[in-house]
């Protein structure tokens, strides 16, 4: 599966969940990612992320609800743990610490935790399921020079992590057994030298194979006034969206106007870059199956919101949230990818390169 | 094909150019060998080749050359990059991605082949090389000699004419090695390629080569047809110092042709031995013990019993039952991942070991895992594979001081010992600035600060030239006979056969031959060393074991 | 006569990659974008679109991840020197090495070490793709590319970046001083920024810590400092002490190894050899055979 498409899924999930604050729709898409997740990974050194980004969510949540109790203001409403205030002195802006904590309190906290838990987990799951190297393939051609460095330390790092291990057993044969700070320099010193060195080496097969041979070696003109143009439009733009006195079309235009110029730029400082690519990643249907399932749930939940923001329910705590249909809908659509693309059980060996 | 008109390379901050008025040609399909001692410019010589020097290294360049043609004047390296192809001494760390796949195909990306060319060259390369079967495999994942296949076939994608290549099989084991050069000269006979080789072991490649390039001192360059140039060479492989020894006119190159040459000198070989004189071929067995202290130990310094090292699911020793005693020099050979670090290290004491004992007898037998480092290395004392990592100061006269400090020995003993092993080293230089040969020195004076008995050297004649090798040899002989033992693995049989006194076979873990050096490297058709080939069977290993057989 | 270090410790460090005017615009141009979108909460406004914090967390890391692809783009514009690249990869991969060992324990966090030493020697340019390179690599290797990545991308940018602008005269013990109170500063403000950014989606709107939209920058900044002080302020100083003391311990050796490879690799565009002249010369660097044992 081409990692861009996981990744298109994965943000359309997670902007979907930005649109909602109903915990069963909520609730749904995450158990589509997770179902999504389980289905689909492989046993790969990155897909055992996923279990970090799942603690990592229940974390969020518990500390959301750990602030409310210490720190929340207290709303009216059913008390279930009765605490004495403690009010901080002035210089502390009136917090108030404690106070009893109240059904709806409490569930807003969990609420709100859930949202940026599922958030979050829509994050790990596109870590767990696309390859990163693979990933790295499809950056901009305008991106050649940096995208090199990335992939030399992707492949490089573990050899690194080796030559460590190597190090800090070479230097017990010198018969001392350094800890702490004397442990790091005998150890990062020796790393990074090699590293240095090496570092040369690769530049020199490098230039012999024809790398930079791709590169004009001078800037055209006018990307770099694109690249700045919309540099500033994304500081004009983020400054519209954050003053509410600013006019409309400050905000989101500007940063679109920029994110136009910064794609023209992009494309044509990569367009210098004349370098090809050995067996590019396909784009085939399932991969548009799997990326149009999440932008379609996206589509969908942004359609519904936008059209009446309460359609979808909302997080009230006075009653049990109900589910809407169309969450149903959206949370299957999202799941879709669970099962696209599989291939006979016989084969499915060979769909992991 | 390569045209090199008064060239002379002078890098910046240096007096004296590192090549000195280099004039010759090397024309179209032929292999021809760069030869000279550490330093004296072979590696210059190919950067001039490919345009890495003046373009990547800096420095001054005087003269022409001509690549294919192309002035390197006006072209950069990577202008060059579809004519000459170069391979790097190591190839590990010139790889910039992760895969074979992905590697042979990295020269044409950045030439910007079109995506049909690039799988039918991968694929052609692939073939000629034998990589097939190695298509998806991570790089690192390789062994020495598939990483250097791998990096030959990584520039061979580009259709070079040329191609250079640093020391090749300088970190093989004999029979990669052989598989790389017969790779080699198929690109020469069969593709017409033109290759410019630089290497420290002359005895592997001297008898492919078209023509050798010898590189002087003073940086002035010799070029001729190989028995021509070698007959009066400083550096030489054995059979050439044989065939001068005998008086061959031409020298032979190949075992093959010294064989048919060698039948009189045979003759009064076997004579000389016949008449009783064996015991006059100085084989560098140990003396007896002479040190009192070892009296009591029978000679013996290091035992192990039952040894078995496992990592995972791998069994890397199996069941070896060792004793090293003073005054031996032993080698452990044996193919790639046959087990010999994994044994080195464990009886150091600092590697896993799952199984067996290890004692010495000299400290109450006491087994060395169980000391502290700094016990142990009074004991044992290892040089590990690559011994710039024991290194981390940024000076050689800081690296002496530490080690006296560590070793517990009086100030300067490092530094003695280090002027005793290789001469003057410049004590500000930084520890990787050095020759390998200095850097090993360096490494071995540190451990022999703390007067170890057993020294262990994991492979240690990796990138040294044939002087660095004689010093080395010399040093662990002085060891052995002052009452002490050597342990060393190496693939290295002129080394093995110049050094060792008793040589173990590891396959697979286990030992599969152990006795004194003549018998088994003379036995073996893989580790017998030139001469032992050539002088078959007669038991002599070395060009000074006959020099001193005639002349007795 | 080969260099010994400390002659090359006397000249100045080259930049790996060279700053022109234009650059230079584009690096402020994005450190505006970045700030406004590390300091958000304490700048909105009542009736802004982000008052609300449901989408600002996506909506901000979009922008920023276009401003630093958009920087790095920029930065490479016009070729980089092929060692340049190869030293900002390896570097790189030393500080994914470090990362992972150190993420998490206590605040030990020794990747700012890779990142302020390369920025001192390489200069601020080399200094600020490094930032980003060594986030970006470390977050693929983990798997821990999320919205807080170029967050953390641009926070680390601006430590290599500052980095290389340090006055360049320091050297000897001053300079390891120099550099290890910049890195102290350096990783405590990383660690602010970092919580200032994750602060309003952390707490939400309902508690008496969280942002309030309109309020005056102080009364927010106050709440922000609580908020910090009861969560992550142990860590930020212990990273701030961690990359400190690991400065004064291998900043030497590191700061020497680091300058012996800049003056090796002899940076910079190579002068085109003019045609006619029988000799070329390039540079300054030494890449040569070792010398006669």
């Amino acid at each position: 599966m081409h990692p861009l498409a996981w990744w298109a899924w994965a943000l359309g999930l997670a902007v979907a969940t930005t649109r909602t604050t109903n915990p069963v729709v909520v609730g749904l898409v995450l158990a589509a990612v997770v179902l999504v997740v389980v289905a689909r990974r492989e046993d790969v050194p990155w897909a055992r992320a996923f279990r970090g980004y799942l603690v990592l969510g229940l974390w969020i949540v518990v500390l959301r609800v750990l602030f409310y109790v210490v720190v929340g203001i207290k709303t009216p409403g059913l008390v279930l743990i009765d605490v004495p205030r403690v009010s901080l002195p002035a210089w502390a802006v009136g917090v108030e610490l404690l106070g009893p904590v109240t059904l709806t309190g409490l569930l807003t906290a969990v609420y709100g935790g859930l949202r940026l838990a599922t958030l979050v987990v829509c994050f790990g799951a596109a870590n767990a399921l696309a390859n990163p190297r693979r990933a790295l393939r499809s950056l901009p051609a305008s991106l050649h020079q940096l995208g090199t460095a990335v992939v030399i330390a992707v492949s490089v790092t573990p050899q690194l992590v080796a030559s460590a291990g190597a190090v800090r057993r070479a230097q017990q044969l010198r018969g001392s057994e350094p800890r702490g700070l004397a442990l790091l320099r005998r150890t990062a010193v020796p790393v990074l030298t090699d590293a240095l060195d090496r570092s040369l080496a690769l530049a020199a097969s490098m230039d012999s194979r024809g790398y930079a041979r791709a590169l004009p070696g001078r800037s055209d003109r006018r990307v770099g006034a694109l690249l700045l143009g919309s540099l500033l439009a994304a500081a004009l733009g983020t400054y519209g969206l954050l003053d509410g006195t600013a006019p409309a079309w400050l905000g989101v235009p500007v940063l679109l106007v920029g994110l136009t110029a910064a794609a023209v730029g992009s494309t044509l400082a990569g367009r210098q870059v004349r370098r090809t690519r050995y067996r590019p990643d396909r784009w085939a249907l399932k991969e548009t199956v799997v990326a149009a399932s999440g932008l379609a749930t996206a589509a969908i939940l942004v359609l519904v919101s936008v059209g009446d923001p309460s359609a979808l329910g909302t997080g009230a705590v006075d009653a049990w949230p109900q589910v809407p249909p169309v969450a149903l809908v959206c949370a299957l659509v999202a799941a879709v990818p669970a099962v696209v693309g599989l291939q006979p059980l016989g084969r499915a060996a060979g769909s992991s390169a | 094909m390569i045209r090199f008109d008064r060239v002379s390379v002078t890098y910046a901050g240096d007096a004296v150019p590192a090549l000195r008025e280099a004039t010759f040609h090397v024309p179209e399909g032929e292999l021809c060998l760069v030869v000279g001692p550490t330093g004296s410019g072979k590696s210059t010589l190919l950067r001039a080749a490919c345009g890495l020097v003046p373009h990547f290294s800096g420095g001054l360049l005087e003269g022409r050359v001509l690549v294919d043609g192309r002035d390197t004047r006006d072209h950069a390296p990577r202008d060059l990059a579809d004519v000459v192809g170069v391979v790097v001494q190591d190839p590990a760390t010139g790889f910039v991605t992760d895969t074979v796949e992905e590697e042979l195909a990295y020269v044409m990306e950045q030439l910007g082949l079109s995506s049909a060319v690039m799988r039918k060259r991968v694929e052609e390369v692939m073939d000629l090389l034998g990589l097939a079967a190695l298509r998806d495999r991570p790089l690192a994942d390789l062994s020495g000699g598939e990483q250097q296949r791998v990096a030959i076939g990584s520039v061979l994608t580009s259709h070079p004419r040329v191609l250079v290549l640093d020391e090749p099989t300088s970190a093989l084991d004999p029979s990669a090695a052989e598989d790389v050069l017969a790779a080699l000269s198929r690109l020469v006979s069969d593709l017409g390629m033109t290759v410019l080789l630089a290497e420290h072991r002359l005895e592997r490649v001297v008898q492919y080569a078209d023509r050798v390039l010898l590189v002087g001192p003073d940086g002035t360059v010799v070029s001729g047809p190989p028995a021509q140039v070698l007959a009066t060479s400083q550096v030489a492989p054995p059979i050439v110092e044989l065939g001068r020894l005998a008086g061959w006119d031409p020298v032979a190159l190949s075992v093959r042709d010294a064989r048919r040459k060698v039948v009189p000198l045979r003759e009064r070989l076997a004579e000389v031995a016949g008449r009783g004189a064996h015991g006059a071929v100085p084989a560098p067995t140990g003396s007896a013990p002479t040190a009192p202290h070892l009296a009591a130990s029978g000679g013996t310094l290091l035992t192990a019993r039952g040894l078995h090292v496992r990592y995972g699911r791998t069994r890397a020793v199996r069941g070896v039952d060792l004793d090293v005693r003073a005054g031996e020099v032993t080698a452990v050979m044996g193919r790639n991942g046959a087990g010999k670090s994994s044994l080195l290290w464990a009886l150091q004491g600092s590697g896993p070991r799952t199984a067996g004992r290890v004692a010495l007898p000299l400290a109450d037998g006491a087994d060395p895992a169980a000391l502290r480092p700094s016990a142990v290395r009074r004991h044992v004392a290892l040089v590990p594979q690559n011994p710039a990592d024991l290194l981390y100061l940024e000076s050689v006269a800081a690296e002496c001081s530490a080690g006296d400090q560590q070793a517990g020995a009086a100030p300067g003993t490092t530094r003695g010992l280090l002027e005793g092993l290789t001469g003057d080293v410049a004590p500000a230089a930084h520890p990787r600035d050095l020759s390998e040969g200095q850097r090993l020195a360096l490494v071995l004076a540190i451990q022999l600060a703390a007067r170890p008995a057993v020294l262990v050297l994991d492979e240690p004649t990796r990138g040294l030239d044939y002087a660095a090798k004689a010093h080395l040899a010399h040093a662990l002989r002085a060891h052995a006979a002052a009452g002490g033992a050597v342990l060393l693995s190496s693939h290295d049989v002129e080394f093995v056969a110049e050094s060792a006194s008793r040589v173990v076979v590891l396959a697979e873990g286990e030992v599969v031959a152990d006795g004194t050096a003549a018998e088994i490297l003379v036995a073996s058709p893989t580790f017998a060393p030139q001469v032992a080939k050539i002088l078959h069977p007669l038991e002599i290993l070395t060009v000074a074991e006959v020099r001193a057989a005639l002349t007795a | 006569m080969r260099q010994t270090p400390a002659d090359v410790g006397h000249r100045f460090d080259a930049a790996a990659v060279p700053l022109g005017p234009r650059t230079v615009l584009a690096l402020a141009a994005a450190s505006v974008a970045g700030l406004l979108a590390f300091g958000w909460p304490l700048i909105v406004s009542p009736g802004s679109e982000l008052e609300h914090a449901t989408d600002a967390p996506l909506v901000l890391a979009g922008v920023l991840v276009a401003v630093v692809a958009v920087v790095l783009v920029a930065l490479g514009d016009g070729g980089m020197d092929v060692k340049a690249v190869a030293v900002l990869g390896l570097l790189s991969a030393v500080g994914s090495v470090l990362r992972p060992i150190s993420a998490g324990t206590a605040g030990v966090e020794l990747v700012f070490l890779v990142i302020v030493l390369g920025g001192r020697v390489l200069g601020p340019g080399f200094g600020f793709a490094l930032g980003s390179t060594t986030i970006f690599a470390s977050a693929l290797l983990t798997g821990g590319v999320g919205p807080w990545m170029p967050f953390q991308m641009l926070a680390a940018s601006w430590v290599g970046l500052g980095a290389g602008l340090l006055p360049r005269r320091v050297r000897g013990r001053p300079e390891i001083v120099l550099l290890a109170v910049y890195g102290a500063l350096a990783a405590f403000g990383f660690g602010l920024v970092m919580n200032l950014s994750f602060w309003p989606f952390q707490l939400g709107t309902g508690t008496g810590l969280s942002f309030v939209a309109g309020d005056p920058v102080g009364a927010n900044l106050r709440r922000f400092w609580l908020y910090s002080l009861g969560t992550s302020l142990g860590w930020d100083v212990g990273r701030a002490v961690t990359t400190a003391v690991g400065l004064a311990a291998i900043g030497r050796p590191a700061l020497v190894a680091l300058r012996r490879t800049s003056g090796r690799a002899a940076f910079g565009p190579a002068p085109r050899p003019i045609g006619g002249d029988s000799s070329v010369t390039l540079g300054h660097a030494e890449e040569r055979d070792t010398p006669p044992a």
